[in-house]
């Protein structure tokens, strides 16, 4: 039932008990009111006419008198008609009460008043007819006899009817007065109990609305004061409570949902502040640092004591910052919080963008600073927001990128020049310095004659650079030029200054030497080159040198990722400057070979090399190509057999001989080997004792014999060839690759321990800087900016120790 | 009948700031204390924007502005304090005299141009 109905119900209930109390008050009212009415009208005026009844008989008695004692007998007959008169009164008083008789007792004396008025008026009529008759004494004797007896009679019957018209009187009134008083009666209870039915009833209605309602109240109060919005109200009634508390319900349930997005955003922020590898601050009045922050600022800044530190002091004290910058930026942030927008933009300029910050320990941190205001709706400015990045990587990338470009532009300026061309160049250069140095130290004050001397000396220098293109030097070369010029005024802005001019000319110095040793280790165009040779530029063309330049140009130097990415290719480009392929620094001995086997009456020997992926730099190419002259020899000599003898064997007629290259600990190393008879062992020991190398009787293991070969003057060739076997052997091999800081060793690559031949290979050792992997990245060679670009390879002389044989 | 009055004791200041406003077209007086800012805004109704110094002799800029509300009872013209510090007091008191906004010195005219356009139009 809705409350509206109970509403409803309460006030028909309401209505009806007030109806019924009315209607029943009505019905008592009307059957007061006949009753009421049966007093006045009936009971009331039938007593009062009983009372005139006996006075209408007194005058009926009068009259009668008065006729019978009229002395005078012309009165008589107007005597008489006044009887008659009275006697018609008195009949009718009578006839009056016979109609208001109320009850037999009533009736009954009505009748005996009847029949003694008939009585009364005959005596009278005899009376009166004596009294026409002039009898007067009958008359008057009749009177007092007869009329007098009947008027007797009829006074007793009369006032007795009047008493008891009276009682009958009487008893109507107490009757009504008692009806009127049950009626009072009875409508006090019938109203006490609708009082106190409609009590109860709306009572009941009233407990059934309340209850429901505060139980309300108090849930949406307690999930309110909780915020605890998983909680509903119980609905268990589908009136307008229910239908409020399903709507409140569903308003909890929205609450929930916006509070649970709410929680994720706050989360979701919470996430971004903890894990963004950015430092995000914001900056409230006062220059006061919130609460929230990211994580990573600590990491930036190196502190955890951030929230409620000063700006100023946070993150601008120890940095690069002079006291002016400073007050600006205070004073700039100060003017945009709690002001408008528009502030911001006003003073934005103010507020750095990148500062130098020296850490506790003394390292120097590059941050980026990018500066935005948050507003609210007014436009004010309520915090800064401010976001740092550590760019010091970034920028010592892009640093070396320009050293890498430098680099690069030098060595395409040197590609472009041949290298006899260069070597002169750098002949003349070096000379033109040297007379300028000479000319400087010899002069403590100017002197016309060796200012145009040494003008006209950097002057040639620089026409020659610039004639072969060589911009970077030519540049340098300018401002020394530029000095000469000054000095040679008539009123030099710049006065003889030995100190300041010898510096300038080690820096013009510095670059010569440096586009020398480029020309030189790097791309290995050591000394004048021969006439007419074709330019090789072995792995890295010219091509490569400008791509690389290229991207290097183009590089987004705010972009991490891209720095490191192209830093690497172009160090990748520039570790295989000046390399080419074994294959092809051993190109002339392997090409050598058909003829070589040719003399010695063998097939021509197939070769099969396995580089690995690594190739050499040239300043490698002659040692490698001495060593291999021997070893590739050694093996078409001493090795393979005649064809004959290989078909003898079941063997194909032309022998292999197999060179892979690879690198172990950390070394290079290449491997030799071939198919052939393998190592005479037998006769490298018959051939040490006849040497007196060793004692007939020595007992020595293969490895030992075999390490015999080695030994200066060793040479086991049957006959002194035209091709191996010229005293120069196997120690020659040692000892230049041991000058290279290498080694060399004979391992067996069979289990036939005791044979006369085993199989075998040669390994050369040498250092894992005379080769690049193609495909790696060697972190040995890793480039550095403040080293040349590749490391000299090392004079053997020093390396001797490294013995690795 | 210019729209800007730029007050201020310094007449680099002056120079650099109502000479970059005038090459951009706007009409632009100048005064060189509060006292004289103070006579030439009561003289010119048609001024809309007062760009003013804080430190100066005679009345110093807070003081003119005050007075310009007060005295003057002008409550419409827009006003842009050029000041080398920012103190909350000063923050405080500029915001009672219904000062729009603060430049800290050295200024920069393209960071300000379009919203002084818009003030002074």
């Amino acid at each position: 039932m809705t409350i509206r109905q109970r509403m409803t119900l309460l006030i028909i209930l309401t209505f009806l008990a007030i109806s019924s109390i009315g209607g029943y008050a009505v019905f008592q009212s009307r059957g007061s009111a006949a009753a009421v009415k049966q007093v006045t009208e009936g009971v009331v005026p039938s007593a009062l006419a009983s009372a005139d009844l006996v006075a209408q008989l007194k005058e009926v008695q009068l009259a009668t008198l008065a006729l019978v004692f009229e002395p005078d007998p012309k009165l008589v007959a107007q005597s008489r008609d006044k009887l008659t008169a009275r006697k018609a009164l008195l009949k009718d008083a009578l006839d009056l009460q016979a109609r208001q008789a109320d009850g037999a007792a009533q009736r009954g004396l009505v009748e005996q008043a009847k029949e003694s008025l008939a009585n009364y008026f005959a005596a009278i009529d005899e009376t009166t007819k004596f009294k026409l008759a002039a009898q007067a004494d009958m008359a008057q004797a009749y009177l007092f006899a007869s009329v007098a007896m009947y008027q007797a009679e009829l006074e007793v019957i009369v006032e007795t009817l009047r008493i008891e018209k009276n009682r009958s009187k009487d008893a109507a009134i107490s009757g009504l007065n008692a009806s009127l008083a049950t009626t009072t009666a009875a409508l006090t209870a019938v109203t006490v109990v609708a009082v106190i039915l409609l009590s109860l009833i709306g009572t009941l209605l009233y407990r059934q609305i309340t209850r429901p309602i505060s139980r309300m109240q108090l849930m949406m109060s307690e999930i309110a004061a909780s915020q605890d919005f998983t909680r509903r109200v119980p609905v268990d009634r589908m009136d307008e409570i229910g239908r409020s508390i399903v709507a409140f319900n569903a308003m909890i349930a929205k609450i929930q949902e916006s509070s649970a997005q709410l929680r994720q955003k706050t989360a979701d922020i919470q996430t971004m502040l903890q894990n963004m590898p950015q430092g995000i601050l914001t900056v409230t009045e006062g220059s006061r640092i919130h609460p929230e922050y990211s994580a990573y600022l600590e990491t930036i800044l190196e502190t955890r004591d951030i929230v409620g530190r000063d700006l100023m002091d946070l993150l601008f004290s120890d940095s690069h910052l002079g006291g002016d910058s400073l007050a600006q930026i205070a004073a700039a942030v100060s003017a945009c919080i709690g002001e408008d927008v528009m502030n911001f933009a006003f003073n934005e300029h103010l507020m750095v963008g990148e500062i130098e910050k020296t850490m506790a320990d003394g390292r120097v941190k590059i941050l980026d600073l990018n500066w935005s205001p948050i507003s609210d709706e007014a436009g004010t400015t309520v915090r800064l927001m401010l976001c740092l990045r550590d760019v010091t990587e970034l920028r010592k990338l892009a640093a070396e990128a320009n050293e890498q470009k430098r680099e690069l532009a030098i060595i395409g300026e040197i590609l472009a020049v041949s290298q006899e061309k260069f070597h002169e160049f750098l002949a003349g250069a070096m000379k033109l310095i040297d007379e300028n140095e000479q000319t400087i130290r010899l002069l403590p004050q100017s002197n016309a004659f060796a200012v145009a001397q040494l003008f006209r000396n950097m002057h040639t220098l620089k026409g020659n650079a610039r004639t072969y293109g060589l911009l970077h030097l030519s540049n340098i070369v300018h401002a020394a030029e530029h000095s000469y010029a000054e000095l040679r005024k008539p009123e030099p802005a710049l006065a003889w200054d030995q100190r300041r001019l010898l510096e300038e000319l080690a820096e013009v110095k510095a670059v010569v030497d440096r586009y020398a040793r480029i020309n030189e280790v790097s791309l290995g165009r050591k000394g004048p080159g021969r006439r007419g040779n074709a330019e090789r530029y072995l792995m890295v063309d010219k091509e490569h040198i400008q791509e690389s330049l290229h991207r290097l140009e183009t590089v987004n130097t705010g972009n991490l990722h891209e720095l490191v990415t192209v830093r690497d290719a172009v160090r990748r480009t520039l570790r295989l400057l000046g390399t080419e392929k074994i294959a092809e620094t051993l190109s002339p001995l392997i090409e050598s070979l058909p003829s070589l086997a040719k003399q010695l009456g063998k097939a021509a020997p197939a070769v099969r090399i396995e580089d690995g992926g690594y190739v050499v730099h040239n300043q490698a190419s002659s040692v490698l190509r001495n060593v291999f002259t021997h070893l590739l020899r050694n093996a078409l000599d001493h090795g393979l057999e005649t064809p004959a003898q290989r078909l003898a064997l079941g063997k194909a007629a032309a022998g292999t001989i197999r060179l892979q290259v690879g690198r172990d600990a950390g070394m290079l190393q290449i491997v030799l080997s071939d198919d052939g008879w393998g190592l005479a062992l037998e006769r490298i020991r018959g051939i040490a004792i006849e040497n007196g190398l060793i004692a007939a009787e020595d007992p020595l293991a293969d490895e030992e014999i075999a390490r015999l070969v080695f030994r200066s003057g060793f040479s086991t060739a049957a006959s002194v060839t035209e091709v191996s076997g010229r005293g120069v052997g196997m120690d020659a091999v040692q000892d230049l690759v041991k000058r290279e800081g290498g080694g060399v060793v004979i391992e067996f690559s069979d289990s036939a321990v005791g044979a006369e031949f085993r199989q075998f290979r040669v390994v050369v050792s040498l250092p894992a800087s005379y080769a690049v992997d193609v495909d790696g990245d060697d972190a040995d060679l890793a480039y550095r900016a403040d080293q040349p670009l590749l490391a000299p390879i090392e004079a053997g002389g020093g390396a001797t120790e490294r013995q690795v044989a | 009948m210019a729209k800007i009055l730029v007050v201020d004791d310094s007449s680099t200041v002056r120079d650099e700031v109502a000479g970059f406003l005038k090459k951009h077209g706007l009409d632009v007086a100048t005064a060189v204390d509060g006292k004289d800012g103070l006579a030439k805004v009561k003289a010119d109704p048609g001024l809309k924007l007062v760009v003013c110094d804080v430190n100066m002799p005679n009345m110093d800029g807070l003081t003119m502005v005050e007075k310009v509300r007060g005295e003057l009872g002008n409550a419409a013209i827009n006003v842009i304090m050029l000041t080398t510090e920012s103190s909350p007091a000063m923050k405080e008191r500029g915001k009672a005299a219904g000062i729009k906004g603060w430049i800290v010195k050295p200024f920069k005219g393209e960071a300000v141009l379009e919203t002084f356009r818009k003030l002074a139009g």
